[in-house]
C-alpha cells in the first residue's frame, strides 16, 4: 500500500472547534421564537392499570396550550422494535416507575409542570414483578399486553448448540459450576434526553433530537403521527453522549414533542431532568449467568454450559437482541469441544432495559472471564497462561461452532499486557502473604466481540459525496456521531481515498432530508460499515475524475498518476483537482456519488442455535491492578493495561479516547455504579446516589492497539467503541480476588459488598420517585 | 432583583429573580449556552464557571450572590481575534473531546487549576478536574491536554523572563 496521508495520522475531531468554544448546539441549547416547553406526567407506580385518565384539567392551567395522551396517536402510540410492545404514552397500564402517561405543552416550564400536576389519573396498583427468578411463575401478573414472542412474562429465548457438552463434562478432570450476577447499569451520559419539534407550514414536522438513529426516529414519527414520510424531517443535534442509550427513549420523546407541536402549531421542546432520565429511560439489563465449565487437569478447556437469565424490565426494547449477543459470546474467546447456552429474558417491573455499550457481551464476558480465572486458581495455573493455552487464533472454531477465518492477535494482546503491566513480578509478589488493611492484587480478562450487527439485522450504510461549484466537498452519512468520532473517521477516509486536502471536506449534520437511510447507528458498526461506504463513494467519484483527467490529458484513466491533488499523464503533463472537477462537469458527468456497503451475508439459525453469528470479531485483553482497603471496603484502582486488536486505526486520538472511556465505564461498572430495584422502585435517582467515576477514580491507563489490517475493513479498520469496556470489570474482579482471596460473583463490587457480601439497599424510594417526577412537591 | 457584575470581562446589569441560578441566568436570559446543565443539583459539574477565578457550579449560585463578582464562562476564553486559547487548542490536539458536553467546564477547570498551580502533577490535575464528570473520555487525554498546556506556559514564561533579563 502506498504511504497514507490521513489514515492513522494525528488528526483533530471534525466538530472539535464548536465543542471547545461552547458553540456546539445540543437540544437544550435551542431557543426558537414561540417555543413551548413540554413536561411529561409519569407513573409513580411500578405496575398498575390506568382506570381513569382525565387530562382536560391541565388545559385550565394558565399557560398550558395542549395536553396529549395515547389517544392522540395512531394505534394508541404503540411502537417498538424488534418487539412492538412500547407506547409513546402509556395505554391502559403502566409497567415501570417513570412510564409516561400524558404530556403537556405550555408557555413556560413552570406552567407545564403545573399542567401535568392537574391531570387526573386513577391507578389500580397491580402486583409487582421484581425478581427475575419468579417472573415466569404461574401466579405472577402478566406484564405485556401486546403480542410478544414469548408467553406470559417471557420476553424471548435464545440458544447455542455446538456439540454435546454433557458427556464431555462428565469426563473432565475439573468442573466448575458457579453463578454470576450483574446489576443494571445506567448510561449516565452528561446530557439528558431531549427533542425540539417544529411544525412546518405544509403540515409536516422537523425534529431536532439527540437520538442515535434519525432515520429510525423519522420512521417512528411517520407511523405514530400518521404523516407521510416526506413531511417528517429529523435532524440530529449535537449529542452529549449516548452509549446505546438514546434509541427508544429518544423516539418516544420525539413522538411526544411532535404530537404537541402539531397540536399547538408551535415549536415544542422537551429536555428531561436528570432524575427523569434515570426513571424514564432504559438502562443495561441486569443478568444472571450460571456457568458449568470443564477442563482437563493440564488446563485445556473442554466444554461449557451456560444458563442465562436477563431482566428485560417493563418493555422488550433491545433485550431480545442484547441477550442474543450475550448468548453467542457466553463461553468466551476460547476453543471448546462443545458448548450449550440457554437464554431467557423476562419481563419485570424493574424499569426497562435496552441497549448499552457491549450489548450483553459485557455480562457474557464478565461472567466467563471470572469463571476461567476460578478454574485457573483450582488448577494452580497462572491466569494468563491458561488463557494463552485456550484462546482463539486464526482458523480456530469458536464456541458457536464457526471458524474464525481472519487474523487474530488475542495471544499477542495477552502477552503485551503481561509484559507491560509487569504481571509476573506483581502476580507473585501479591500472591505472598499480605498483612494490614491494604491488600493488592492484579487480574486479567480477555474478550472477543462480534463486529457490527451480525445476526441482529440488515447491515449496510450509504455515504454520499459531492463536489460543489466552489471546489469544496460535501459528505453525508446515514450513520451518526454522538461523540465517538465517526464524522472525523469518514472525512479522513474520504480525503485519503480521493487524494485531496481534507480542508475541502465538510460533513453535513445527520439529517433525514440530506442523508441516506443507513440503518441504526449501533453495534460499533460505524467505522467498518460507514467507513467502507465512504470509501466506495470516494472510489466512484475518483472514477469520474480520472475519466475527465484522462480525456484532457489524452491518456487512459489507469495511466494517470497522482501526487496530492495533481493528476499526471504518463508524459508528465498535469491538471489540478479543481481543473479536473471542472472538466468533468463540462463533460456532463455527475459530481455527486453515493457509495453503499453491506456486510457479507451469513446466517444464524435462531431456532436451532447454530450457524455463523458474525462475519468477524475484535479481540483484546486487559490487566487491572487494585488496592482493596479491608477496613472501608473501598477499592482503589492502581492501573489498567489494555491491548486490543481492532484492525487498522484510522483516527488515533479518537480510538484511544474510546479505549480510555471504555475502561473508565468498565471501572464504574465493576466498582461503584449501583442500579438495583426494590419492589420495582429504583434505588438510585441521580448522580449523588449513582456514582460514575471522576478523574480521581481512574488510574493511569496504558493503552495499546495491535494493528492487523482486516481484509474487509476500510484501510483494514475494524470497530472498537463497545469492546473497549468489556474486559475491564472481570479483570478488576479477578484482581480483587487476588487481593482479598474472596469472590462475590456480583457487580458492582461496592464497599458494602466487600465488607458484608451483599449490597441490596432495599429502600422505599416511592416518595423520592414521586418527588423526582414532580408529582409530589 | 437587579445585579451588576463582570461577565467575560464586561460589566453587565441584569434583572432576575434573586433565587434564579446563575446557570439559568446565563442560558435563558443571556443566551450563553456554552455552560451546560447536567443535573441541576450540584452533582455533575458540567455547569462549572469561573467565579473570581475559582471553579464553581453555576447551578448552585443564585443571582443574589453575583453583585460585584467576576464571572468567566467558556464564551470568555477565546481571544479577541477569535483565536482559541492554548488550552482549547491543546484539548483538540490531544483528543480530549468526544461528545463535548462536559468540555466547556473541563476547560474552565483546567484554567482554574493552572491559575492556582501553574505546575501541577498528573495527580494534582486529576484532583483539580474531579468536580466535573465526563462519561466519554476516561479523563486521560483531558489530563494530557492540561499537562501539556502547563508545560508550554512554563516554557513561555521562562522565555519571557529571559527576554526581560536581556532587555534590562
Amino acid at each position: 500500500m502506498t504511504e497514507l496521508k490521513y489514515v492513522g495520522k494525528n488528526s483533530r475531531p471534525e466538530d472539535g472547534l464548536e465543542k471547545v468554544t461552547g458553540k456546539a448546539r445540543y437540544v437544550g441549547d435551542y431557543f426558537v421564537p414561540e417555543m413551548l416547553h413540554a413536561k411529561v406526567l409519569r407513573s409513580p407506580l411500578p405496575h398498575a392499570r390506568i382506570l381513569k385518565l382525565d387530562a382536560s384539567p391541565a388545559l385550565q392551567v394558565p399557560g398550558v396550550l395542549a395536553v396529549i395522551t395515547a389517544e392522540d396517536f395512531v394505534n394508541h402510540s404503540n411502537f417498538g422494535w424488534p418487539v412492538k410492545d412500547a407506547y409513546a404514552l402509556a395505554w391502559k397500564k403502566v409497567r415501570h416507575v417513570g412510564d409516561p402517561v400524558a404530556a403537556v405543552a405550555a408557555e413556560s416550564e413552570e406552567s407545564a409542570q403545573a399542567g401535568i400536576q392537574a391531570i387526573l389519573v386513577e391507578y389500580e396498583a397491580l402486583p409487582v414483578v421484581s425478581d427475575i427468578h419468579h417472573a415466569l411463575d404461574q401466579d405472577m401478573p402478566i406484564i405485556p399486553d401486546t403480542e410478544v414472542p414469548g408467553t406470559g412474562n417471557l420476553t424471548n429465548t435464545h440458544l447455542v448448540r455446538f456439540g454435546d457438552p454433557d458427556p464431555i463434562l462428565e469426563n473432565c478432570d475439573v468442573v466448575l459450576e458457579e453463578t454470576y450476577f450483574f446489576k443494571h447499569q445506567e448510561h449516565a451520559y452528561l446530557e439528558t434526553e431531549g427533542a425540539l419539534a417544529i411544525p412546518e407550514p405544509d403540515g409536516g414536522l422537523t425534529v431536532y433530537a439527540n437520538d442515535q438513529s434519525p432515520f429510525v426516529n423519522r420512521d417512528n414519527l411517520v407511523m405514530l403521527l400518521g404523516l407521510p414520510t416526506e413531511k417528517v424531517r429529523v435532524i440530529q443535534a449535537y449529542v452529549g453522549g449516548s452509549f446505546g442509550g438514546k434509541d427508544d427513549i429518544g423516539y418516544q420523546i420525539a413522538a411526544q414533542t411532535g404530537a404537541l407541536a402539531l397540536k399547538t402549531q408551535r415549536p415544542v421542546r422537551l429536555v428531561l431532568t436528570r432524575t427523569e432520565s434515570f426513571l424514564a429511560s432504559y438502562r443495561r439489563e441486569a443478568m444472571e449467568l450460571k456457568i458449568k465449565l470443564g477442563a482437563s487437569k493440564d488446563g485445556e478447556l473442554k466444554a461449557a454450559k451456560v444458563n442465562l437469565l436477563a431482566d428485560s424490565g417493563g418493555y422488550a426494547s433491545m433485550t431480545p437482541l442484547s441477550s442474543w449477543r450475550a448468548t453467542v459470546h457466553a463461553a468466551g474467546a476460547y476453543r471448546y469441544q462443545a458448548v450449550h447456552v440457554d437464554t431467557k429474558s423476562v419481563y419485570t417491573n424493574n424499569g426497562y432495559s435496552g441497549a448499552m455499550r457491549g450489548f450483553g457481551n459485557t455480562e457474557g464476558i464478565g461472567a466467563i472471564e471470572q469463571a476461567v480465572d476460578e478454574l485457573a486458581y483450582r488448577l494452580k495455573r497462572d491466569p494468563i497462561d491458561i488463557r494463552l493455552q485456550n484462546c482463539l487464533t486464526s482458523g480456530d472454531v469458536t464456541m458457536t461452532g464457526n471458524t474464525v477465518n481472519h487474523a487474530v492477535d488475542l495471544a499477542e494482546c495477552l502477552r503485551m499486557v503481561r509484559e507491560r503491566s509487569d504481571w509476573d513480578r506483581k502476580r507473585s509478589k501479591y500472591a505472598s502473604v499480605q498483612t494490614g488493611n491494604l491488600r493488592r492484587g492484579i487480574g486479567v480478562a480477555c474478550y472477543f466481540h462480534g463486529s457490527s450487527l451480525g445476526g441482529e439485522g440488515a447491515d449496510y450504510a450509504t455515504t454520499s459525496i459531492k463536489i460543489e461549484e466552489d471546489g469544496s466537498i460535501t459528505l453525508t452519512s446515514g450513520l451518526t456521531d454522538y461523540g465517538q468520532g465517526s464524522r472525523t473517521v469518514f472525512m479522513l477516509i474520504a480525503a485519503e481515498e480521493l487524494g485531496i486536502d481534507i480542508a475541502r471536506i465538510r460533513i453535513m449534520r445527520p439529517d433525514t432530508q440530506t442523508g441516506i437511510e443507513s440503518g441504526p447507528t449501533v453495534a460499533s458498526r460505524t467505522t467498518m460499515v460507514g467507513g467502507n461506504a465512504t470509501r466506495v463513494a470516494a472510489q466512484r467519484l475518483n472514477q469520474v475524475l480520472y475519466w475527465a483527467a484522462a480525456k484532457e490529458l489524452k491518456c487512459q484513466p489507469n495511466q494517470i498518476n497522482r501526487h496530492g491533488e495533481l493528476f499526471y499523464s504518463p508524459n508528465e503533463e498535469s491538471l489540478n483537482f479543481d481543473e479536473v472537477a471542472s472538466l468533468a462537469r463540462q463533460m456532463g458527468l455527475s459530481l455527486y456519488v453515493q457509495g453503499k456497503w453491506q456486510m457479507p451475508i451469513f446466517t444464524w439459525d435462531f431456532d436451532n442455535g447454530t450457524g455463523v453469528p458474525y462475519h468477524c470479531y475484535t479481540f483484546g485483553a486487559q490487566v487491572a491492578e487494585v488496592e482493596v482497603n479491608l477496613e472501608s471496603g473501598k477499592t482503589q484502582m492502581l492501573g489498567v493495561w489494555a491491548a486490543h486488536d481492532g484492525g487498522r486505526i484510522i483516527f488515533p486520538q479518537g480510538a484511544f479516547g474510546q479505549m480510555y472511556g471504555g475502561v473508565a465505564m468498565g471501572i464504574g461498572y465493576a466498582l461503584t455504579e449501583h442500579m438495583s430495584y426494590h419492589q420495582g422502585y429504583p434505588q438510585a435517582l441521580n448522580f449523588h446516589e449513582y456514582h460514575i467515576p471522576s478523574a480521581k477514580d481512574i488510574p493511569p491507563i496504558d493503552g495499546n492497539f495491535i494493528q492487523t489490517d482486516h481484509v474487509d475493513g476500510p484501510f483494514g479498520a475494524l470497530n472498537l467503541a463497545e469492546p473497549m469496556m468489556i474486559s475491564t470489570a472481570p479483570a478488576i474482579a479477578n484482581a480483587i480476588f487476588q487481593a482479598t482471596g474472596k469472590r462475590w460473583r456480583t457487580f458492582p463490587l461496592t464497599p458494602q459488598v466487600i465488607l458484608t457480601g451483599s449490597d441490596n439497599p432495599d429502600l422505599d424510594t416511592s416518595d423520592a420517585c414521586k418527588k423526582g417526577l414532580g408529582i409530589l412537591a | 432583583m437587579k445585579s451588576e457584575f463582570t461577565l467575560n470581562g464586561k460589566t453587565i446589569k441584569v434583572e432576575a429573580p434573586e433565587r434564579m441560578s446563575l446557570l439559568s441566568l446565563l442560558r435563558e436570559q443571556l443566551w450563553l449556552t456554552g455552560t451546560k446543565c447536567g443535573c441541576d443539583t450540584g452533582d455533575c459539574g458540567v455547569c462549572s464557571i469561573l467565579f473570581d477565578g475559582k471553579l464553581v457550579y453555576s447551578c448552585l449560585v443564585p443571582v443574589s450572590e453575583l453583585e460585584g463578582h467576576q464571572i468567566i464562562t467558556i464564551e470568555g476564553l477565546q481571544k479577541a481575534d477569535g483565536k482559541l486559547s492554548d488550552l482549547q487548542e491543546s484539548f483538540l490536539r490531544n483528543g480530549a473531546v468526544q461528545c463535548g458536553y462536559c468540555i466547556p467546564s473541563m476547560i474552565l477547570a483546567g484554567e482554574a487549576l493552572l491559575l492556582q498551580n501553574p505546575n501541577p502533577t498528573r495527580g494534582e490535575i486529576r484532583e483539580g478536574i474531579s468536580s466535573v464528570l465526563c462519561r466519554c473520555t476516561g479523563y486521560q487525554q483531558i489530563i494530557d491536554a492540561i499537562e501539556e498546556t502547563a508545560r508550554k506556559r512554563k516554557a513561555q514564561s521562562k522565555n519571557q523572563a529571559e527576554k526581560d533579563m536581556e532587555s534590562a
